[in-house]
């Protein structure tokens, strides 16, 4: 009986050897398949709403958009556009238990950049392409601030549109948050660029 | 003996089905940004169907839409979009 079940004891420490060597690579597969499709990683506070939704912000920041305006080609004009939408909201006097207004984002351009680095929603070719068609931006907004630039303010505005909708349609289906951060801050990114004081303080 | 060879055959089986498709993943990943990439310049494709290696860096994408294009960075850092014929 002692033998028997020596034998067992045996045969069992067999097969566990075996379905050790055979899970393995499952483990090792698994460990690979967790360190792929992490995209959330990089959604920190991602809203407790619903992300398929589209963010609220991208509406009051579209008609900040200079092409009906007959301004003139070289004033910074769509620049104090982007406070625009704060004062009426206080101006109205509303009692002090309203909603309060939504608090405006402050513009991290730094952690945005990062961000945008880190981001796996956009492949690394996309990324350096995106980089290249961003400094030549960046090198049309310097000709235009030094006088330079046969360009006016409304092509370059544009020109910024055109961009941010690359950037956030790269964006959109895989990084939501990031998305709705570089649409609430298109208008405070686009006053650093049109005004040529704090565009200068940006270059240096 | 024979137990444990066949049991080392099939773990290594079990890895190389593993293996595949995170290299067909790759693959699609690749296509995806190369397609991004001919968009980012303007430029008509749809979507890159195969893509062949040709340097480090440098690729040849067939689109969709029977365009071909070689997708590569140059020495300054750009990613360059060339029609092909």
């Amino acid at each position: 009986m002692q033998h028997e079940a020596g034998i067992w004891v045996h045969h069992m420490n067999r097969r566990i050897a075996y379905a050790a060597v055979l899970m393995l690579p499952l483990l090792l597969g698994a460990g690979c398949a967790r360190g792929k499709p992490d995209t959330s990683a990089s959604e920190p506070e991602a809203a407790a709403t619903d992300p398929r939704t589209p963010p609220p912000a991208a509406k009051p920041s579209v008609p900040a958009t200079p092409r009906s305006t007959p301004a003139p080609a070289r004033a910074p004009a769509p620049a104090p556009r982007a406070k625009d939408p704060a004062p009426p909201a206080a101006s109205k006097g509303a009692p002090a238990t309203a909603k309060p207004p939504a608090a405006a984002p402050t513009l991290d351009l730094t952690a945005l950049k990062e961000r945008l680095k880190d981001t796996k929603a956009i492949g690394i070719f996309s990324k350096i392409t995106l980089k290249n068609q961003v400094d030549d931006l960046l090198d049309q907004f310097r000709a235009y601030h030094q006088g330079k630039a046969k360009l006016t303010m409304i092509d370059l505005r544009r020109s910024y549109e055109l961009m941010m909708m690359k950037v956030l349609s790269l964006l959109q289906d895989e990084d939501q948050a990031l998305a709705s951060d570089i649409v609430s801050s298109r208008e405070a990114i686009w006053g650093l660029l049109a005004d040529p004081k704090k565009f200068a303080a940006l270059q240096g | 003996m024979n137990r444990l060879t066949a049991a080392l055959a099939q773990s290594v089986a079990v890895t190389a089905f593993l293996v595949v498709p995170s290299s067909a993943q790759n693959d699609e990943a690749l296509k995806k940004d190369l397609t991004a990439v001919i968009a980012l310049h303007g430029l008509p494709c749809g979507q890159v169907i195969d893509v062949a290696v040709l340097a480090e860096s440098d690729y040849a994408a067939s689109c969709k839409d029977g365009n071909r294009y070689r997708v590569y960075l140059n020495a300054e850092g750009r990613v360059i979009v060339e029609k092909q014929k």
